[in-house]
């Protein structure tokens, strides 16, 4: 990897100077990016702010000064599926973009290399570039049975974990399993599966949650850091609020419907043919936050809802035990047995009988005592 | 513990141990009361006691909601009457006919059944939520209801207040994170399941006993001794 900047980069690659800015433009877009924060703190009338300060420009400057990012990417207990996502998304401007400017150096998945030369080549960048890459985590961490659940070159998962995370600059967890556990955790959770803000907890862990996340958020975020070189602002999940602050519900093309009181009762009926609210099919939209009806998938193709199918709330934490994934969301996670609802009134009944009982036998005894 | 955990244990282990005492609790009341023993019928009966039962139902909710003022409890107290049955009237909308709460049914249950839009479930809400304010303003100006009225009787009012009152706030969205009120709507739902059998409440079951009784005794047409 050179030491060249961004800009310098994308100009060897063929990249004109005019398609370079509107790849900025639609950076900036995609980080949601509107004022800097001092500039709408000084209130300057709206015509003045826009000429002190312009994203475009600022994101522009910031790519031409600035090298390439290195990252390293882990895998752990996952399925690459966020990789895929991201490496397959639809939309080449930006996230072509983002891919250009960070230098990928270690990846299990799409490493051509194998073996003790990507692990030297990981150790390399990071006493190179200590402090300065960035740490991506697919996947959970297992942390049952001396966390021997999962290894890469005979070390655990874990162990490697705390050593990336020790020298990097950020860390973004993507996927809900390296945010909140995901899959693996779910009940019984046999590995002991946490996700990576659990076992690092002295660094700030930006976590991109979903199944899989929405590529534009982790290259929106991404962006982030290689513009500002720092984290973007998070929620009480350690979500960035450019992609997270709303529910699926509130953005939701089906939201009318669901006021009206129209919903899909099945799949194949009417109401699911005339793209009806899926809420009694187990819809999660009212407490999923996530970009899905906003930005959706496939370059703003369409989202679960919007093709049919209610939303699972995948970037939410324990979402696998949140519930059926098509029982109403506002039904109790799971209902008592027989057999303890059984025992309930049995014992209910059994209080009850002897109360009465006791009630009886007073009343005969004050019967006795008024005949005497 | 972050608000998902806390919806997470509401809907979960909460809402389990809630629902196990209320049955529990329910069971406990229905033993204790049958089991006290029924008087024997020794008079013959001149007429049905089935019609005396279906007349006495068909009366008391289907006709004298609708010409109140031939019943002394509305003529002493007008206020009691009309804002407790339109609190009865939201209540059973709200509960069995707003689309959120069916799903819940249909869960216990296994079956489901048709819902209402929700501004029609959200006024239905609003009116219960009045309802019952005017119905503590009731409580504290009227001079019989004063000496009625003790600690129980305002928890009561309270236990079935906070869950109308956060799933109002919660279907609105108001100023607390959504997951923060779903939880305290389950929660003080939770606490209303567990207090129910302890507590007049339980009326919406013993209702039926008396109707029942009163029925058979209006349609048995005889003097019992």
């Amino acid at each position: 990897m050179g030491k060249d900047t961004i800009y310098e980069h994308l100009r060897q690659q063929g990249v004109s100077r005019r398609n370079f800015m509107k790849m900025c433009a639609a950076l900036v877009g995609a980080m949601g990016l509107k004022q800097a924060a001092p500039i709408e703190a000084s209130n300057l009338p709206p015509e003045l702010a826009r000429t002190a300060y312009k994203p475009v420009e600022l994101v522009a400057k910031a790519l031409e000064s600035k090298p390439r990012v290195p990252v390293i990417w882990l895998e752990f207990q996952d399925c690459a599926g966020c990789s895929e996502a991201l490496t397959r998304s639809q939309s080449p401007t930006v996230v072509d973009l983002v891919l250009n400017k960070i230098s990928i150096e270690y990846h299990e998945t799409l490493s051509a290399a194998a073996g003790y030369q990507t692990e030297e080549n990981k150790h390399r960048i990071m006493q190179e570039y200590a402090g300065q890459y960035v740490l991506v985590v697919e996947g959970s961490i297992p942390t049952g049975a001396n966390a021997h659940f999962c290894t890469v070159g005979g070390r655990s998962a874990e162990d490697l974990l705390k050593e990336a995370a020790a020298g990097a600059g950020a860390i973004i967890a993507t996927g809900n399993c390296a945010a909140y556990g995901g899959l693996p955790k779910a009940d019984p959770n046999p590995t002991g599966a946490r996700g990576v803000w659990e076992i690092i907890t002295d660094k700030p862990v930006v976590n991109i949650p979903g199944c899989p996340p929405i590529p534009e958020a982790m290259t929106g975020t991404l962006a982030h850091f290689i513009v500002f070189g720092s984290l973007p602002e998070l929620d009480s999940l350690n979500r960035p609020k450019t992609f997270y602050a709303q529910t699926i519900h509130d953005r939701c093309l089906r939201r009318p419907f669901y006021e009206a009181g129209k919903f899909a009762e099945t799949f194949d009926d009417e109401g699911a043919r005339q793209g009806w609210c899926l809420y009694k099919l187990g819809c999660k939209g009212p407490t999923t936050y996530n970009a899905c009806a906003g930005i959706k998938w496939d370059a703003g193709l369409s989202f679960p809802i919007q093709s049919g199918h209610p939303c699972l709330g995948c970037s939410e934490p324990n979402f696998w035990d949140g519930g059926g994934f098509y029982q109403g969301q506002s039904a109790p996670l799971n209902r008592p047995t027989l057999t303890a609802a059984g025992a309930a009134a049995a014992v209910g009944i059994v209080a009850g009988a002897s109360a009465a009982l006791g009630n009886k036998a007073q009343k005969s005894k004050a019967h006795k005592e008024a005949s005497e | 513990m972050n608000w998902t955990d806390l919806l997470q244990f509401s809907r979960g282990p909460f809402f389990q141990i809630a629902l196990l005492v209320f049955v529990a609790g329910m069971f406990y009341r229905l033993a204790s009361i049958l089991l006290l023993g029924w008087q024997r019928d020794r008079t013959p009966a001149r007429g049905s006691k089935l019609g005396g039962v279906i007349k006495s139902y068909g009366k008391g909710l289907f006709i004298l909601p609708f010409i109140p003022w031939v019943k002394n409890s509305f003529r002493s107290n007008a206020v009691t009457f009309i804002a407790g049955g339109l609190f009865h009237l939201g209540l059973f909308v709200v509960i069995f006919f707003g689309a959120a709460h069916m799903l819940v049914w249909k869960s216990l249950l296994g079956f489901g059944w048709f819902t209402l839009p929700l501004p029609i479930i959200d006024w239905m809400a609003a009116v219960a939520i009045v309802a019952m304010l005017v119905l503590a303003v009731n409580r504290l100006t009227n001079p019989v209801l004063k000496l009625l009225t003790g600690p129980a009787e305002w928890l009561n009012w309270l236990v079935v207040f906070l869950p109308f009152v956060t799933g109002y706030i919660m279907t609105h969205r108001l100023w607390f994170p959504y997951e923060l009120l779903f939880s305290l709507h389950l929660i003080t739902v939770n606490i209303m399941l567990i207090w129910i059998p302890f507590s007049r409440i339980s009326h919406f079951i013993f209702y039926f006993f008396s109707r029942t009784i009163h029925g058979t005794e209006y349609g048995k047409r005889a003097v019992s001794p």
